[in-house]
């Protein structure tokens, strides 16, 4: 269309378009979250997570951001593969501040993570920035983070332990034409320090691992009724020797009275790590042994070969200018024989996950 | 709260203004002047009328010498490429050579024999860009960019007053307006269209918390002869006054997208509403008779 096209060549003029600007209104936010995992005939972990949000602009070009979430923890987790189910309770509590510069081409932001739990603290770092091409069609990010862990499980099977993290990532996001947007992201991830669960039998991991992970995603608005359409790629790989893929698309349709209503859907495969030990059914009612020359070993359902599937349906309402709410619902399911290429692990119970968000912003 | 204050200044030959919310008077005018900086700026630049400008120099090098242009007037051409493009050759930035013909200070039609010779003289594709060298092949050649500084000058000057974080406000140049946002309080500024025929009067207004307006009409430097209006917006083809509208005024994210619309729009006639419908942008346009056209949802 001519004026798509008068638009695009008007917006490539020099000084013009605005990059990144800084927020002209303060936003409160507050989010609960309930989240509970099950397997066939058990309920597994509950998290029930109130959340604060609030983002405060100052002096024209500053904004201050600061999060305060406390998660309750209950129910149970399997000791090893999916049994011996055993109680567990505990109490999390987290913040976040991040401190943002606006540029005439980007951003620059600072950021600080707390977050503490009975048996784990983690203090975290974070360096990140944005630039904007003259014409704003094309975005750069990068960010670097890093965080330290203090581990001192109640089961006393270490204690003062650490982990370190160090996380990196790159960004790139592209405005094709006004309908339609690129971004793709890459990330290197490399952790040291105790990376086993201390609360899962014969978990032993490498005491290093390095992840790279790759999202790319499309936003694409559709002509006439308005309608965004999201798709989703993520790619996930690690030392442990994980591959993951993700594929993931929402729609997001628009309704009178400023409702609005997103489904779903949310594909994701897993390869088993190298050191997961597979159920042997013989060894049942007791834990499958590890091979005894193994150095790395883990149970732990979370590193096993699955294929997993996420259904959502948000419910947005921008009830005034100021006031906003949504409500949102996941259902996930996950198998051994759902894994796509090559064998799923075996003899695992079946898991799901449902959670459900309540979310209330107002803008001051 | 902050207040609303507004600066007024002369620039482009005509009314300018700054209206944003500071603390106080002493605030505004400080936060404004590099804004109305910047008009002059492009104003000193770009000025058909100063031998030392930009446009001065390439125009006085016309059929002789190529001249050296620096990035913002080399984005400019670029622009204007799609300009021209876009309305299939009505929109040429060498077509102010009419003026020397059209003079809208005395009512008088020219000859065919007087329009011949400057016709010959209008192409912008005929203008040589190498890299940073711009040369215009035949004496006599002229280029400007009346038909987009004052608002791209709008759009400049918006950006201005945002990187100083100024949120509520706009920028207006003899009616180019550009808003960086609302009322310190939320809600949009009114804004009027003024009505073609009747000086003063307006024909209606708007409601806006951000983008640019832009109007152009056949009623800022015209005369009319036996009841018949000769406006300054003239058709590169044969050298006359267009005369299907009497003022178009579009609503787009950038002033300069706003102004370029309206004009292209005034430039086709008849064709130009189908063009303005095309363009999916908010617009009010009022044809010879004074029947009023808008786009179905004014948002």
């Amino acid at each position: 269309m001519a004026a798509t096209r008068l638009l695009a060549a008007a917006l490539a003029l020099p000084g013009l378009a605005l990059a990144d600007a800084a927020p002209d209104r303060g936003l409160i936010a507050f989010k609960y979250l309930d989240y509970l995992d099950s397997q066939p005939g058990a309920d597994r972990v509950r998290i029930k997570a109130p959340a604060l949000q609030v983002l405060a602009p100052f002096a024209g070009t500053w904004s201050l951001g600061a999060t305060a979430i406390s998660d309750a923890i209950s129910g149970a987790s399997p000791a090893f593969h999916t049994r011996a189910l055993s109680k567990l309770t505990d109490e999390r509590n987290a913040g976040d501040l991040t401190l943002t510069h606006y540029l005439r081409d980007g951003s620059i932001s600072l950021g600080t993570a707390y977050s503490s739990e009975s048996d784990y603290v983690s203090r975290g770092l974070s360096l990140s920035g944005s630039w904007s091409s003259e014409d704003r069609n094309r975005t750069w990010s990068a960010g670097i983070g890093s965080s330290r862990d203090d581990i001192h499980p109640v089961t006393h099977i270490v204690s003062n332990e650490h982990k370190k993290v160090l996380d990196l990532g790159l960004g790139l996001t592209q405005v094709l034409n006004p309908r339609n947007v690129l971004q793709a992201t890459l990330g290197h991830n490399r952790a040291r320090g105790y990376l086993s669960d201390p609360y899962k039998l014969f978990d032993e991991r490498p005491r290093a691992r390095h992840a790279t992970r790759l999202l790319l995603r499309w936003n694409q608005h559709l002509e006439g009724g308005g309608q965004t359409l999201r798709w989703q790629y993520r790619h996930y790989r690690d030392s442990y020797g994980v591959r993951a893929h993700t594929a993931g698309l929402e729609f997001v349709q628009p309704l009178p009275a400023g409702l609005s209503l997103t489904p779903s859907l949310r594909l994701h495969n897993q390869g088993k790590a190298r050191f997961y030990v597979e159920v042997d059914p013989e060894a049942a009612p007791f834990p499958t042994q590890p091979p005894e020359d193994a150095v790395y070993h883990s149970l732990d359902q979370r590193l096993s070969a699955f294929g997993a599937l996420t259904a959502g349906l948000k419910l947005a309402w921008q009830i005034d200018a100021d006031w906003s709410t949504d409500l949102k619902f996941e259902h996930y399911a996950q198998r051994g024989h759902w894994h796509l290429g090559g064998a799923g692990s075996t003899d695992l119970a079946p898991f799901k996950a449902r959670s459900w968000q309540l979310g209330l912003s107002r803008a001051f | 709260m902050d207040a609303a204050f507004r600066i007024r200044f002369n620039a482009l030959g005509g009314q300018g203004e700054v209206v944003l919310s500071a603390a106080d008077e002493a605030q505004a005018q400080a936060l404004a002047q590099r804004a109305i900086d910047e008009v002059l700026r492009i104003e000193h630049k770009y000025s058909r009328y100063r031998p030392d400008s930009v446009l001065g120099q390439l125009n006085a090098g016309a059929g002789r010498r190529a001249v050296d242009c620096d990035t913002e007037t080399l984005s400019l051409f670029a622009f204007a490429d799609t300009l021209y493009a876009d309305s299939d050759g009505l929109f040429d930035i060498s077509s102010g050579v009419l003026r020397r013909a059209w003079n809208f200070s005395a009512p008088r039609l020219p000859s065919a024999a007087e329009l011949a010779p400057l016709l010959a003289l209008i192409g912008w594709p005929r203008v040589q860009r190498d890299g940073r060298q711009v040369f215009l092949p035949v004496s006599g050649m002229e280029i400007d960019f009346g038909g987009f500084g004052k608002e791209y000058a709008a759009d400049r000057a918006a950006t201005q007053l945002a990187e100083q974080g100024v949120r509520h406000g706009y920028v207006n140049l003899a009616g180019d307006i550009r808003v960086l946002g609302p009322k310190p309080n939320g809600e949009p500024w009114t804004i009027g269209i003024q009505h073609p025929r009747q000086p003063g009067k307006l024909v209606a207004s708007l409601a806006l918390s951000q983008g640019g307006l832009a109007t152009s009409g056949d009623y800022e430097r015209s005369f009319e002869i036996a009841g018949q209006r000769y406006c300054h917006v003239l058709n590169p083809r044969d050298g006359w006054p267009v005369r299907f509208w009497r003022s178009v005024s579009v609503l787009a994210p950038l002033a300069v997208a706003a102004g370029s619309i309206a004009t292209i729009a005034m430039l086709k006639q008849a064709e130009g509403l189908g063009f303005l419908q095309d363009s999916a942008m908010p617009y009010l346009a009022i044809d010879l008779n004074g029947a009023l056209h808008r786009s179905a949802a004014p948002t």
